[in-house]
């Protein structure tokens, strides 16, 4: 808990639990690591995306906004383009689902941070034991609301990208959500405190290679990223699920992706690659400072890796990712699953 | 086939009125897909889909129609020269070439040798930059943006390189009756060499990332199989023609310019696919290579312009000529009058065989110009190759035919 702040509201508002329990958790939610942060490094990610492609791609990238600093504050003009600019409604559309499902979208991919903690010394708004099993049930509802978008559209583009979306939604969440359980299953807990404390001797991408590999390509689908950019193809189905979308509600579609990459590699990071771990300790330097910026950049690393593919694949055909899913993801992860059992009914892993 | 073309296309509209309501009810779903689609380029393709399969596809042209022939027959002759450049603009030369065939067919003039052989680098280098272009849309269709930015950006050094030849990056008017308008400037050939060497290189790099790239093997293998009766059948030119294992290039099979002169050989694939096509037009970039070296070890020195037109230069004209190389039109040819008669040319251009025709009855301006495009001949594949695959796999056909829409439509 940084102790500055506690501080300061214990000498301004004397020392009442809950009102400063609300207040770090909404400054949790909506400032650090929650919104603002969310937006600041989709904003970044967009624009290394780009830098990196420019990279292999010989050419510069984003250049303009921001010389000196190579662009960087791209994606925050783009952001400001996006607040701006004219929003068109269809007049055949389904108006409330139509408005309504961007926001609930990224409500959705948003959420989970409730559950998961950054740092050692601060817990998150809510603390649960069973913190990734819900973190992962609740992201995994923000693709309805992108069915939804393509369904409440009217456009035949937005439909068909609309069921492209849910139907490897569905090939890719399963395996998804089987191998980051059978990490629960070789820690002993669905806790990220636990979890992350477990991880001391070897990260969990060593103990079970196999549910690093399924999640990460899992991920790599729900994200839309390439090679599995198929929802929203562009020279086959335009912009998928947000053909009909304009102005911010556009932005926020295409953002959404990017929170839902932050987030699912915020859960990697903790889960695979040991989270804050080497750094532990107390106080809200060593306990919350540094350890959240170590995750940060486990983080950034694993969605940089992610967003790097659009320089060297293609994207698959729809029943070829859907067969890559079923066949090659969803095998990995049952293996990793029997692996997870393995290790700990053969005792090679032993909590105490 | 038994039925007539008409009988089939009579049984075909009453298809399409049938089709969109089947006994099932609301079956089918019909997408438009283009003119404004960022996959459909200056065309609509009208999809029938029953759920991801393709069931019908209905190739519309036309939309970039401009006219050429019609605009050809009110212009003097000199005047068509820019004007066959204008549809397909990466592939300008091979279509000025073959015009100026036509024509000099109807002058009854025969080019030195040494215009010759600059019209075939010329020629190859157009050739090399529409493939690299072709592949580069392929690759953007697949979603690839790598292979979509390196094709473009390959492309630069060629087009300096005609830069450097013609004195203009696109559209080069380079071939004239008689001759070509410029002689090779020194160090060209040290300078294609170079240009030369940068594209080998980088064609392992190419090999590498998109033609032995997994993703990409998989969206172009047994996609859009083109058999061989079928190729013949509907008339099939280029590199689609050879992608299925048909070994005919009008470079060989009627030699026009340098090209019996030169060593080179024909890229054929056996397979038919999406995939072969792409390999073949690989091949092709390779044997262009070839083919620009050939040409420039055997030039020949000696005039770039037929002599029964030096002579008519004036003494400015001749002065510039002698010390700059370079051709300045003399007077007649703003009321050039070919004798009666009618003409032929065919041409390999990059993405397969152009014909020209003309007929002159005596005046300034042709009576009659026909001008047949590869795109043109090659944009009845949507209607056959596409039907029985998936949604996504029409991009993946339409890139790899390297269908250009301007270049059909004229």
């Amino acid at each position: 808990m940084p102790e500055p702040i506690l501080a300061l509201l214990k000498e301004l508002l004397g020392y009442n639990e809950f009102l400063y329990r609300t207040i770090i958790g909404i400054g949790y939610m909506i400032i650090y690591p929650g919104l603002l942060l969310v937006v600041v490094v989709a904003a970044l990610l967009l624009w290394a995306e780009r830098k990196i492609a420019a990279l292999v791609q010989l050419r510069y990238g984003p250049l303009w906004i921001s010389r000196r600093i190579g662009g960087a504050l791209q994606g925050f003009a783009d952001l400001i383009r996006f607040s701006f600019q004219e929003v068109i409604i269809p007049r055949r559309s389904d108006l409330v689902p139509f408005l309504l499902s961007p926001g609930l979208a990224l409500l959705f991919s948003l959420l989970p941070l409730a559950f998961i903690p950054i740092a050692p010394a601060l817990r998150p708004p809510i603390y649960s034991d069973l913190a990734l099993l819900i973190a992962i049930a609740i992201i995994s509802l923000s693709p309805i609301f992108i069915v939804l978008m393509g369904w409440a559209s009217d456009n035949k583009f937005a439909f068909i990208g609309s069921l492209r979306e849910a139907l490897l939604v569905v090939s890719y969440e399963i395996p998804l959500i089987i191998s980051l359980l059978s990490m629960g299953v070789i820690y002993g807990s669905l806790d990220f405190y636990k979890i992350v404390e477990r991880q001391n001797m070897l990260p969990g991408m060593i103990l079970n290679p196999f549910a690093f590999i399924a999640s990460f390509i899992a991920i790599l689908r729900i994200t839309s990223r390439f090679p599995f950019e198929i929802s929203e193809a562009e020279t086959e189905v335009v912009a998928g699920p947000y053909t009909e979308y304009s102005g911010l509600m556009f932005g926020l579609s295409m953002g959404l992706a990017y929170i839902k990459l932050y987030m699912y590699s915020l859960i990697v990071s903790l889960v695979f690659l040991g989270g804050w771990l080497p750094i532990q300790g107390n106080g809200s330097v060593a306990g919350f400072l540094i350890p959240s910026l170590v995750v940060l950049l486990k983080l950034s690393i694993v969605s940089l890796v992610a967003v790097f593919l659009r320089a060297i694949y293609g994207r698959y055909r729809l029943d070829q990712a859907i067969r890559v899913g079923w066949i090659y993801i969803f095998t990995i992860s049952i293996a990793s699953l029997i692996w997870s059992i393995a290790l700990v009914y053969g005792g090679w892993v032993r909590w105490s | 086939m038994s039925s007539t073309v008409a009988e089939e296309i009579q049984r075909e509209l009453i298809q399409t009125r049938d089709l969109g309501v089947t006994e099932e009810g609301e079956r089918l779903i019909e997408l438009q897909i283009g003119p404004t689609h960022p996959g459909s380029g200056h065309m609509r393709i009208r999809v029938w889909v029953d759920g991801d399969i393709i069931v019908r596809c209905d190739p519309d042209i036309g939309f970039v129609f401009r006219t050429i022939e019609k605009l050809s027959e009110n212009r003097i002759y000199m005047k068509a020269i820019p004007l066959v450049e204008r549809p397909s603009l990466l592939d300008t030369t091979p279509m000025t070439i073959g015009y100026i065939n036509a024509l000099e067919k109807l002058l009854g003039l025969e080019p030195p040798p040494r215009a010759k052989y600059l019209r075939t680098i010329l020629a190859e280098i157009t050739r090399i930059a529409s493939h690299l272009y072709g592949i580069g849309i392929l690759a953007i269709f697949l979603g690839h943006s790598t292979g979509f930015m390196w094709g473009f950006g390959d492309r630069e050094p060629f087009i300096e390189l005609a830069n450097q030849l013609s004195g203009a990056r696109i559209t080069y008017a380079y071939v004239v009756p008689g001759g070509v308008r410029r002689d090779m400037p020194q160090g060209f050939p040290d300078n294609a060499e170079k240009a030369l060497r940068y594209l080998e290189n980088r064609l392992e790099d190419w090999y590498r990332i998109f033609i032995n790239n997994p993703v990409i093997e998989r969206r172009l293998r047994e996609v859009g199989v083109l058999r061989k009766n079928d190729a013949v059948r509907l008339g099939i030119t280029g590199p689609n023609l050879r992608g299925s294992g048909i070994d005919y290039d009008v470079r060989v099979a009627e030699p026009y310019e340098a090209y019996e002169e030169l060593n080179f050989m024909i890229p054929v694939a056996e397979e038919g696919d999406a995939y072969a096509r792409t390999i073949v037009r690989f091949e092709e970039i390779k044997q262009s290579i070839n083919i620009i070296r050939d040409a420039l070890r055997k030039m020949p020195s000696g005039d770039i312009i037929h002599p029964q037109i030096a002579r008519m230069f004036n003494p400015l004209m001749k002065k510039i000529y002698e010390e700059t190389r370079r051709v300045k039109f003399p007077g007649l040819f703003a009321s050039l009058k070919p004798p009666k008669g009618e003409a032929t040319a065919r041409v390999e251009a990059g993405r397969g065989e152009t014909l020209f025709y003309i007929v002159s009855d005596g005046s300034p301006k042709p009576y009659r110009f026909r001008w047949t495009t590869p795109s043109y001949r090659n944009a009845i594949l949507f209607k056959y190759l596409i039907p029985g695959h998936r949604l996504a796999d029409l991009p993946a056909i339409y890139g790899s035919l390297d269908y250009f829409p301007p270049e059909a439509d004229r």
